[in-house]
């Protein structure tokens, strides 16, 4: 960076200092460690020749919270590091996808495939902002035939077709 | 005279009409997702996984290779025709190749990436077949000491030549690690982070933890990105063939970028990506007027394309005769080996030479194939190009959810694919990088169990990890390596060559 060029001005106030990329990814580690401990609070650890259920989960566990403290520290230091934005424009294909995955997972088994793939095309095509609803419908139908031809047809998979009642 | 005869045998198995088939399969698949930006070979093979439990064990090992150095030669053309990389490892092909595209010489642009990758193709088969043999018996006299020091060797490295924080690249190993540690503990058979889930008793299944961070995550990750504009040169490809100065000029650097990537790619943690960017570093370093590169410079495209061909298939050395993995890729090609029921190491040349020899001598098949894929044919590839990300995701979408499913039959299954897909975008969006967690999620129950046999040969002291001469040898060669990355000259170094896009 040249010293020339006007630079906007750094933000500093601490819910930007937070938002940083460094300081949020440390603060997950952090967050997963400390999840990690609770979980195996009363896993038995035994001794370093004998080790018990606990004794390495609890020490990778307590590396992950120290590497984790050392990113946030790296992520305070820096210098006019920009905060992370997040929109609701960009939360949403977080939702649809797993919305979608989770519909399919719930119908497979009773609904069946066919029946499952539009549920899935059709709470996914959601994510896309400018899928038009014949262009959904012409999507659903390639991708069952596709899938019907791969998996039913070519490697003979056992998975229902048809709703079963 | 033993070259000669392994590679005989591995022609007989690549040459088989069913073999051929898949070796196509793989080419075409690898070159369609080398075209299309938004999926790459990681997300690919980790989602035709499942697929392979219902083929032989060797034809969905060919097919998954094909996938992966299939995907350098589709990556050149995005980079060259659109100036976005179609794949990471041909980032640095955008610079020249796209200025040469803009120069009216496309198609010479083409053929020299795809010549050098089928040079460089060759030479790598060929290497492979060369120094694999000799390794995989050094591998053979490693006890569990010295494979535990291989493994930690091996994951340092791959911190140190991962690009990105070193620190992040740590934690995602530990992360990967603990992953690894969910279900019932081998040894007390206690319940570990199972949540008192009965699905999470049998452990996180590799595949699925795969399609969900590489896969669903990708997705979301380009999903949230919106769609960006892509302006394919619509004028006709006219002469695919390279003017002789342009010739002259490209065959000293493709063999410069052969030898650097062949190199870079054994290293753990090396592959394509490295290889790439580091041909261009040295051809533009050695180069008598480097003000030409970023004006449509050969060299900038026959290095790297060279290069990360070569690394990309000589990447296959350490997992094939050590059973190692140097990268995401090859972590998945050990899952799909463990999915057969094939333990990989030293062992697999000696016990299986059909497969071994097999994939080797598929490779160079694949690549002949390559050639004929992308240069003949390359106007329907670019046509492709024209399919809006909107259709491709669905696809993709819906491949991970039956994938998924078929492993176990088990919705649930599809439930945690879709939990690490959300956890996967959040590790993209944080500029921690996944793949250091599947090498970790791999290599982790691998390290317990040499740690703990090793431990037992020496009746519970720790200095047999020092005592043993070799063991020692990889310590130090990691210990070296930490301290390195450590310096500050080296790490200004290590990110300028990351930095030259």
């Amino acid at each position: 960076m040249t010293i020339d060029t006007p630079t906007p001005a750094p933000q500093h106030s601490p819910l930007h200092i937070i938002a940083r990329k460094n300081v949020l990814a440390g603060l997950m580690f952090i967050a997963i460690a400390a999840l990690g401990l609770w979980v195996s609070r009363d896993y038995p650890i035994g001794t370093a020749l004998r080790m018990g259920t606990g004794y390495v989960p609890r020490l990778l566990c307590w590396i992950l919270m120290g590497l984790g403290a050392a990113i946030v520290v790296q992520g305070l230091r820096e210098k006019d590091a920009p905060p992370e934005r997040t929109s609701w424009r960009q939360l949403m294909p977080i939702v649809v996808v797993t919305t979608s995955l989770i519909a399919f997972a719930l119908a497979i088994e009773q609904l069946g495939l066919v029946l499952s793939i539009v549920l899935l095309v059709g709470i996914g095509a959601i994510a896309a902002r400018d899928i038009k609803l014949w262009e959904t419908l012409i999507a659903a139908v390639v991708l069952i035939a596709l899938s019907w031809a791969i998996f039913i047809l070519g490697l003979g998979l056992t998975i229902p077709v048809w709703p079963v009642w | 005279m033993e070259l000669l005869n392994n590679l005989a045998l591995g022609f007989g198995v690549a040459l088989t009409p069913a073999n051929i088939g898949f070796a196509l399969i793989g080419a075409l698949i690898g070159t369609l997702i080398g075209v299309l930006p938004g999926i790459g070979p990681i997300a690919t093979i980790a989602m035709l996984l499942p697929l392979t439990f219902h083929l032989e064990p060797v034809s969905g090992l060919i097919m998954l290779a094909g996938i992966f150095y299939g995907a350098q030669y589709g990556g050149s053309t995005t980079a060259i025709l659109v100036n976005l990389p179609g794949e990471t490892s041909s980032v640095v092909t955008c610079i020249d190749g796209h200025q040469m595209a803009r120069q009216g010489k496309a198609g010479s642009a083409l053929a020299i990436a795809a010549l050098g990758s089928f040079f460089a193709g060759t030479v790598a088969t060929f290497i492979i077949a060369a120094f694999a043999p000799p390794l995989a018996r050094v591998g053979q006299s490693f006890g569990a000491p010295e494979y535990f020091s291989l493994m930690v060797l091996g994951l340092i490295a791959a911190v140190v030549l991962a690009h990105g924080s070193v620190l992040k690249a740590i934690a995602m190993i530990i992360l990967g690690l603990l992953f690894g540690l969910v279900g019932t503990d081998g040894q007390t058979a206690s319940q570990r982070f199972t949540f008192d889930i009965t699905q999470l008793s049998d452990g996180i299944d590799f595949a699925v933890l795969a399609i969900g961070v590489f896969g669903v995550g990708e997705v979301i990750a380009n999903l949230t990105r919106g769609e960006e504009s892509r302006s394919v040169m619509s004028e006709k490809i006219t002469r695919l063939w390279p003017t002789r100065e342009d010739f002259g000029l490209a065959w000293p650097a493709a063999l410069r970028g052969t030898t650097l990537g062949s190199i870079l790619g054994v290293l753990p943690g090396g592959g394509a990506t490295l290889s790439a960017f580091a041909a261009y570093v040295l051809e533009k370093k050695i180069a008598r007027d480097p003000s030409r590169f970023g004006r449509g410079a050969v060299e900038g495209v026959a290095g790297p394309e060279s290069a990360n061909n070569a690394g990309a298939q000589t990447s296959f050395i350490p997992m094939l005769t050590l059973g190692i993995p140097g990268n995401a890729v090859m972590a998945l090609m050990i899952g799909a080996m463990t999915i057969h029921g094939i333990q990989p190491g030293p062992q697999v040349m000696s016990e299986r030479p059909q497969l071994f020899w097999g994939m080797v001598a598929s490779m160079w098949v694949g690549n002949l194939m390559l050639l004929v894929i992308n240069l003949p044919l390359i106007g329907i590839w670019v046509q492709l190009l024209k399919v809006p990300y909107r259709f491709l995701y669905l696809s993709i979408l819906l491949f991970c959810a039956i994938g998924v499913y078929t492993i176990g039959n088990s919705p649930f299954s599809v439930l945690i694919a879709a939990f690490f897909g959300v956890a996967g975008y959040i590790f993209m969006r944080l500029d921690c990088e996944p793949a250091p967690m599947i090498l970790g999620f791999v290599l982790g129950p691998l390290m317990e169990e040499n740690l703990r046999r090793a431990m037992r040969i020496s009746g519970g002291d720790p200095m047999i990890f020092l005592n043993r001469p070799i063991s020692l040898g990889l310590l130090i060669a990691a210990a070296i390596l930490l301290l390195i990355v450590a310096l500050p000259a080296i790490r200004r170094g290590r990110q300028e060559a990351f930095q030259e896009s």
